[in-house]
């Protein structure tokens, strides 16, 4: 099955992600689909800490900042993915390594099609992404467009999975279906 | 009067078509600098009406009691902009705060009040 995990920043996410990840797999393999690229010390001990997090679990991590269905390459059809984040992934196909400095229209339909073929083809998948739609600023363009796209994929998977969860300090919501026992 | 709020992008104004049978040529969209229509069967993006009741000096739920006849049948629309952080600009937090206190009192108002979650409604009154 596939479940859509939104909500805040440090609402718990991630972890319960884990969780329902190591669940759904059962016995089979688990895969950690990190997208985020460290930029600097920051990045670097956000994800040493996510490391730590899921030590034991028995996933295995795949670095995949682009390009997120390639993570299905030489894949158990059967396995389960954890996906973390979206919203990193969206960032990383903005602006791809070859970039002039502007974004690439291209990136949210990129995003969209690897992440729908994910859905499509893994045993299990979890994905984690952030709600970012509720304040009360004027953005600059790049960011409107950057949370419409970030929207678009959110929506894109709600439809396709059968279950999505708002996580609000570390409460469940559920939006739609349910989770196994 | 039914109410639907939500995040901007999460299919709100999708959902009213869809769940009210709103058309296209049915929805009035308010803007900062020419504020509102009443009257239409779907008024969407109210946030815009409360930042032009700021821009000018007007109380949005005053405006709303003063009509409400008029949109007692409506489908009303309006992004919860309330929920982030406290804006550094009087402005934009007397907007938050308006735009807040606004959709609280049409919550009482409305016969259903749905949000939209990823495009997925939730049903919270």
């Amino acid at each position: 099955m596939n479940v859509l995990i939104s909500g805040g920043c440090k609402n718990g996410k991630s972890g319960f992600a884990q969780d329902i990840a190591v669940k759904l797999s059962g016995n089979g393999k688990r895969y950690y689909v990190a997208t985020m690229i460290p930029y600097d010390g920051e990045d670097r001990s956000r994800i040493a800490r996510h490391i730590e997090d899921r030590a034991g679990m028995g996933f295995e991590t795949l670095e995949i900042g682009r390009d997120i269905a390639s993570c299905l390459d030489g894949a158990e059809s059967d396995s389960t993915f954890l996906v973390d984040s979206i919203t990193a992934l969206l960032l990383n196909e903005l602006f791809p390594e070859t970039h002039n400095g502007d974004a690439d229209p291209e990136a949210a339909e990129r995003c969209r099609s690897g992440l729908l073929k994910l859905a499509a083809s893994a045993g299990n998948a979890v994905f984690v992404t952030d709600y970012i739609y509720s304040d009360a600023i004027r953005y600059d363009s790049f960011t409107e467009n950057y949370r419409a796209a970030l929207a678009s994929l959110d929506r894109a998977l709600a439809e396709v999975c059968e279950t999505v969860i708002e996580l609000c300090a570390g409460n469940v919501i559920f939006h739609k279906g349910g989770l196994p026992e | 009067m039914d109410f639907i709020i939500g995040g901007a992008y999460q299919g709100k104004l999708d959902y009213a078509k869809k769940q009210f049978g709103v058309t296209d040529e049915q929805i009035f969209t308010c803007s900062e600098t020419d504020g509102i229509r009443f009257g239409a069967r779907c008024i969407h993006r109210l946030e815009e009406f409360t930042l032009w009741s700021v821009r000018n000096g007007k109380d949005a739920t005053e405006i709303f009691k003063g009509h409400e006849s008029e949109w007692r049948g409506s489908v009303l629309i309006c992004c919860d902009i309330f929920c982030g952080v406290v804006p550094m600009g009087a402005d934009m937090r007397t907007w938050r705060e308006m735009t807040g206190r606004l959709c609280a009192y049409l919550s009482g108002e409305a016969e259903s009040v749905t949000r939209l979650f990823c495009g997925l409604p939730q049903r919270l009154a």
